[in-house]
């Protein structure tokens, strides 16, 4: 950042806060503007120093965020767009934007390392495809207002369609038609449900809800009328709109289908991204809007939600140990992964939410990695098949070191992020049940807001943490078998690029770096920060617990009064259950 | 910094907590955490900057020493009561009403902070001081494997010493819950050392997930406790469950509700997976894929007995359950007989030391099932001792025989020259397993025999342990009659074909410091493509040198002493080590003991002014014993005997008499009269006895039992989902894409392109959805 700009003096620094957020959207458009007019050589570079000057930003952004505050909305900015219907562009960001912000920027520049002499081809495209999607990425974490919002959440689809189908696999093209027309259709569902809400708002249904008489697409506004102002059917509704894109996003059993083809296809860097930030679009989505708009018909529907969540987990974990694409086997564990973290969210009280959202960051980063680990194999064999490589560490054992990192931040292993996360996912799901509070379980006390009361408990908890067995086995054995083992190499591959004997593929690849047998300090450099990050958040999390408080309050708060918890005594089940059938024939503001 | 930082945001959040005050203790206790971590920084700067020297081994050994010695500054220091040394904030939440928090419930706490008591300081005096006298032994053993290979193995075993300081002195059951996992995640690393050996990285694998079995359990635990007691941090959790610890007192186990009675169900579940006890045990056996250093530190002396710690530490929740105990008394005794069975029939000496292990733990397991804690953890911290020896030999002389471990390709040992303290160290292990009167182990294993039969109901685990402590004894002596005495004839073992040779061909380009006579041989011995190397030939065994020695003689002394800790008067029966176990937690004073206190009672002498066994600290532990005063002189009318008699003054000579049988046997059937290495006199008494020992060869065929059951089945199950996701799911996704499109294709042939069909597709399905929205809105 130009020293000028963040010069104390107050103007220069509330113009700044004014813009920060905008700047974050704006600088890496711009460089993707600078890329698509610069020679291909220099376009690597410029992109890097895109990422940088956007991470660099974000680090000020950072900075000047006031953590105590997390829950408060800020640097919130304003820009009128169609002012005649509502529509603003406007930003704002609480501590959970402003994390996800931060995993986006940390793994931009780590993205275009590892895209460095992977991609040969049309390089400025690539860059420039890039650097669109990772505006896209934090315009939607930024967003607060629905169309601004939508129109960011659509716009990832366009670049990475662009980068699967023109730098992936084989199946590329059907991959990334696949994967556009799958969350483009979802989505379109969820705006749906978003403009109802707007419809509503603006008074338009007159019967339902007086309203305020004009249009506003304003988050805040809308959560307010959502979650107070519509029956439980309404919100039922809405809630299945808005999960129809999310859910696809996340992507949650049983619509996940077209991740694991996706990311087989997509290239290193378009995995890292799709994996990283793009799936937690969707969980971001649900956190944002889903919960806090529907509160009522998400703690109905929880129990759904959440066994949809632990047959993913499953599902997704036994799918995986019988892969033999490494890569495909990443991929199906991220359904696996990401189903602790929608069961997080369907726990509804603070340990859940904590750890979901801990877990959205946590997953980018060991789940990132991963993909990178495979991506940097894939290009020095051309295979990523278990059946063909193996025992790896003899011939690259700093690879093989980062692998093994790896592969235990994935499985949870305590000590590294990916354990805080989830053991904070399954306590919350383990608590999240009335019967704790009512004494069927023996243990007669009070409910306690944001804690002990929902419709899960152990049974889904045990369940859920059978997952991690699950992950054990599938995870070791890759690594059983790609980084242990004797060696095993592609029939045909002479040894790595750097071998002076290797003379075969020398035309084939011709255009192709030669790489040595090892991690290059290129790729060294791309990995480190993700492996500091996995340790750091796994040995202190506390920060991010204390910024994350503000916001899951208010959460839990929101459910809480939804939740109406009845006097302790009574058992709270069966009000709970008149409660939502009274709702259900009449508008929430008549039973209040 | 940090660590030091949150000590007082840690004192203000405390205090209002309903508890009595706890001291704090002393911070130095962190650098025994900190200091293998230092080492694994160090081993792993050696790893980044190619050492190939030793150095990485003496930075283990200082850094761990130094934590010995601290531990031992914490020994002295140690008072009556628990004290928290604090860390740093871990994982901290809270939420509910401003008035709600910071109370039990509304907060869930997780700190880096450690747990003092007697009971940590004992875990943590055996594991320092073994984990340094073993590094010391490994710099010897591991010296063909100088250069990363060595980092790699110092840094993982530094590690280990972490995490297994993590899991003792944690201050709450997720700090232990790091360590639990900690060790296993050292566990993989160390069993997969020799990472190009298939059965080595299985081994690892298996040992990882049958662990995680456990965890799950563990976790589980975790989770209930916190929700039944709000916190789970150790001192909250006894202060919370003092209500039901006096109902379990008076007998009225009605008063505990059955979901506090599942928790100690479910950390024993995470208690059998670590400490390898049925049905979770299989995984050790095969761990001894790895270097033997870790079988004997990790396998045999420390991890192992995590259990049994974990038992011992949540005690007071044990004595909530009616089933609990009882539970791990049977599983205890169970796994003690299987196990034995399985060890009387294997060959390979590290492995039948393994089943020995399994069994062993067995028997650490039925004390605590049969209410002896202090028994249970005598017996932990004397087998921590005999077994690392026993195991440490055997590698002296794996490693000396190119990793021959066959009994029947190895014999005489004690007339070779060089291996004598190795054969020394062997008889001292020996008789200190088979149960030899005097020995430190023929103590540990008499106090929980003996109180099997004093505690009622419990006698049929008294005679399970009892007749496996012959099995034990004849199991042993045959390891020791067929191996160290005997005619001498040996051949060497296959590591000339495989491990070393990975290792040379590993550091190819790099000459070892390593000039072992075995090492050349075996470069020699590849080149020629030799196959018959056997029947001594130009094999030269390689004795072991000062290090392995010095450790060996070190153990072998120690493990005699510790019988010198039964007889130290301390007011408790088993003298100083129970007496420890009485400070702490685990503290249990059967009301069924009526043994005799030995001189010297109450004098105190040892434990300096500490000395509090009857002194009762305000808050848990010994609040749990039963205050009856009389119970020691008078006999409690309900405590059982063994054919009449006092157990504890019979059992000595029982116990004593089991053993010299075993050990008869094993001299009858495999030392008298033996000319060969390979046959002896009980080869002629297997085929009367049938199948059975080819089955108990192959451990009754429970690895293919638990193949069949459960991995099979599963693998079955996953193919059905990869074969249902590919298809149908899949087919679904595309049917529902292929509709629009056949409609479109209906409507207008000419249109048959893919991307017009989803989008026809989802225009549909957006407007048929918001139709639907509609219409039930609007009604």
């Amino acid at each position: 950042m130009n020293p000028d700009t963040t010069a104390p003096t107050p103007d220069a620094a509330s113009l700044l806060d004014q813009w920060m957020l905008g700047l974050l959207v704006l600088v890496p458009l711009a460089f993707a503007l600078v890329v698509a007019f610069s020679p291909d050589k220099r376009a690597r570079a410029t992109a890097l120093l895109g990422t940088l000057a956007a991470g660099l930003l974000t680090v000020v952004a950072l900075a000047r965020f006031s953590w105590s505050n997390g829950a408060a909305f800020q640097f919130e900015h304003d820009v009128h767009w169609l002012p005649s219907l509502g529509i603003s562009v406007s930003m704002g960001a609480d501590s959970v934007s402003m994390l996800l912000v931060a995993l986006t920027a940390l793994l931009g520049p780590i993205c275009v390392l590892a895209s460095w002499t992977a991609i040969t081809e049309r390089v400025r495209l690539y860059f420039v495809s890039f650097l669109i999607l990772q505006a896209a990425m934090v315009g939607v974490f930024i967003a607060r207002d629905i169309i601004f919002f939508y129109i960011c959440f659509e716009f990832t689809l366009i670049p990475m369609y662009v980068l699967v189908s023109q730098w992936g696999s084989t199946e590329r093209k059907r991959a990334a038609t696949t994967f556009f027309l799958y969350t483009f259709t979802g989505s379109v569902i969820t705006l749906a449900g978003l403009v109802y809400v707007a419809w509503i708002n603006a008074g338009m249904a007159p019967g339902l809800y007086a309203g305020s008489g004009s249009w506003t697409f304003q988050i805040a506004t809308l959560q307010i009328t959502a979650s107070q102002h519509m029956t439980l059917s309404q919100q039922s509704w809405v809630l299945l709109a808005l999960l129809a894109g999310f859910a696809v996003k996340v992507p949650l059993f049983p619509v996940h289908t077209w991740l694991p083809l996706t990311h087989t296809q997509a290239p290193t860097a378009g995995s890292v991204i799709l994996a990283g930030v793009l799936l937690k679009l969707g969980t971001y989505g649900i956190f944002r809007f889903a919960i806090p708009f529907c509160p009522d018909a998400f703690m109905h529907y929880a129990p759904v939600i959440a066994t949809l969540c632990i047959i993913g987990i499953l599902y997704g974990g036994l799918i995986c140990w019988v892969q033999e694409d490494v890569k495909k086997l990443v991929a199906y564990s991220s359904v696996a992964h990401l189903g602790f973290c929608v069961l997080g969210l369907a726990a509804l009280n603070v340990a859940g939410l904590q750890g979901s959202i801990l877990y959205m960051i946590n997953h980018g980063l060991s789940t990132g990695a991963l993909f990178l680990l495979v991506g940097f194999m894939y290009e020095r064999y051309h295979t990523r098949s278990m059946k063909e490589i193996g025992g790896l560490a003899a011939k690259m054992p700093v690879w093989a070191t980062f692998m093994v990192f790896f592969v235990m931040a994935s499985v949870g292993l305590p000590g590294l992020n990916g354990f805080v996360s989830e053991f904070l996912c399954i306590l919350g799901t383990f608590q999240a049940s009335d019967k704790w509070a009512t004494g069927v379980w023996g243990s007669a006390g009070t409910a306690i807001p944001g804690a002990t009361a929902g419709n899960l408990g152990p049974w889904y908890a045990l369940v859920a943490g059978s997952g991690v067995i699950v992950a054990a086995m599938y995870l070791l054995i890759m690594v059983g078998k790609v980084v242990f083992g004797p060696l095993k190499e592609p029939a045909g591959h002479g040894g790595a690029h750097g071998h002076d004997e290797h003379h075969g593929h020398e035309d084939a690849h011709a255009t192709e770096a030669h790489l040595p047998a090892d991690l290059t300090a290129r790729e060294i450099t791309a990995l480190l920060p993700l492996a500091v990050a996995c340790l750091v958040f796994g040995v202190f999390p506390a920060p991010l617990l204390s910024a994350l408080k503000g916001p899951v309050d208010q959460t839990v708060a929101l459910i809480d009064t939804a939740r109406q918890i009845p006097p302790p005594g009574t058992p709270s089940t069966q009000t709970a259950a008149a409660d939502l059938r009274t709702l259900e024939h009449e508008p929430k503001e008549a039973s209040r | 910094m940090t660590i030091f930082s949150s000590l007082s945001m840690l004192a203000a959040t405390a205090a209002p907590k309903p508890m009595s005050p706890i001291l704090s203790g002393p911070p130095e206790a962190l650098l025994v955490l900190a200091l293998p971590i230092l080492g694994v920084i160090l081993c792993t700067l050696c790893a980044i900057m190619r050492v190939r020297t030793r150095m990485p081994a003496f930075l283990t050994v200082g850094c761990l020493a130094a934590a010995f010695a601290i531990t031992v500054g914490l020994y002295l220091k140690s008072g009556p009561a628990p004290v928290i040394t604090s860390g740093f904030e871990w994982i901290n939440l809270s939420w509910g009403d401003s008035a709600g928090e910071n109370s039990p419930f509304h907060q869930f706490i997780a700190n880096f902070s450690l747990y003092l008591d007697a009971l940590t300081v004992l875990w943590m005096l055996f594991v320092t001081g073994l984990a340094t006298l073993i590094a010391l032994y490994a710099s010897e053993y591991m010296s063909g494997d100088v250069g990363t290979g060595y980092c790699r193995f110092f840094a993982a075993f530094n590690l280990f010493v972490f995490s297994m300081s993590c899991l003792v002195m944690g201050d709450n059951m997720l700090m232990l819950f790091l360590g639990w996992e900690g060790v296993g995640l050292c566990s993989y690393l160390l069993i997969g050392y020799f990472y190009k050996k298939p059965s080595a990285v299985e081994a690892a694998k298996k040992a990882f997930i049958l662990n995680r079995i456990g965890d799950l359990g563990l976790l589980m635990g975790i989770c209930l406790t916190y929700v039944h007691f709000g916190s789970i941090e150790y001192r909250d959790i006894f202060a919370q469950a003092q209500p039901y610890i006096d109902a379990a007192k008076a007998g009225r186990y009605s008063e505990i509700p059955a979901i506090v009675q599942l928790i100690p169900v479910l950390l024993a579940v995470g208690a059998f997976g670590k400490s390898a006890q049925l049905p979770l045990y299989v995984w050790l056996p095969d761990a001894m894929e790895g270097p033997t250093p870790v079988s004997a530190l990790i396998h045999a002396a420390t991890m192992v007995t995590a259990g049994v710690y974990l038992v011992a530490r949540m005690y007071p929740l044990f004595l909530l359950s009616e089933i609990a105990l009882p539970l791990v008394g049977w599983v205890g005794a169970l796994t003690a007989l299987f196990a034995a069975t399985i060890g009387m029939a294997q060959f390979d000496i590290k492995r039948i030391m393994a089943y020995s292990t399994v069994s062993q733990l067995g028997y650490m397991f039925a004390g605590l099932g049969v209410l002896t804690s202090t028994g249970a953890a005598f017996h932990v911290v004397t087998h921590a001792f005999f077994k690392a020896l026993l195991f440490l030999s055997c590698g002296a002389i794996m490693h000396g025989f190119a990793g021959q471990l066959d009994l029947r390709k190895l014999s005489g040992l004690r007339r070779m020259k060089g291996w004598g303290i190795v054969s020394l160290g062997m008889l001292v292990g020996c008789l200190n397993l088979a149960g030899f009167p005097f020995t430190s182990g023929f103590f540990s294993k008499d106090m929980l025999i003996g109180e099997a039969f004093v505690t009622p109901g419990t006698a049929p685990i008294g005679w399970i342990l009892l007749l496996t402590a012959g099995l034990t004894a004849y199991y042993t002596f045959r390891v020791f009659f067929r191996v160290i005495v005997g005619p001498v004839h040996y051949e060497p073992g296959d590591e000339l074909h495989s491990a070393h040779e990975e290792h040379a061909h590993g550091d190819s380009h790099n000459e070892h410091a390593h000039g072992d006579s075995h090492n050349e041989h075996a470069h020699v011995e590849d080149d020629h493509q030799h196959h018959d190397h056997g029947h001594g030939g130009h094999f030269h065994p390689h004795a072991p040198g000062w290090a392995i020695n010095t450790v060996l003689l070190t153990l072998s002394v120690l493990s005699l002493a510790a019988s010198g800790l039964y007889f130290v008067p301390t007011g408790v029966h088993g003298g100083a080590v129970p007496a420890m176990v009485d400070r702490s937690s685990a503290a249990y004073q059967s009301p069924f003991a009526h043994h005799a206190i030995p001189e010297g009672a109450g004098d105190g002498g040892h434990e300096g002014p500490d000395h509090a066994a009857e002194t009762v600290p305000s808050y848990v532990p010994t609040s749990i014993a039963m205050e009856d005063p009389h119970a020691v002189e008078h006999p409690h009318e309900n405590a059982g005997t063994f054919l009449g008699w006092d157990p504890h003054a019979v059992l000595f000579y029982v116990s004593g008499a089991v053993g010299f049988i075993g050990i008869f046997v094993a001299y009858v059937l495999h030392y008298a009269g033996r000319t060969t290495a390979a046959t002896a006199r009980a080869d002629a008494l297997l085929p009367m006895l049938g199948p059975i020992p080819r089955w108990a060869q192959h451990k009754w065929y429970v690895d293919e039992f638990y193949n069949l059951v459960v991995r099979v089945p599963l693998l079955a199950l996953a193919h059905t989902f990869h074969l249902i996701d590919k298809l149908l799911v899949d087919g679904l996704v595309r049917m529902f894409g292929a509709i629009p499109r056949w409609l479109g294709t209906l409507i207008r042939p000419t249109q048959s392109g893919e991307l017009h069909g989803y989008a026809a597709g989802m225009a549909t399905g957006i407007a048929v959805l918001l139709f639907i929205v509609f219409m039930l809105t609007l009604r």
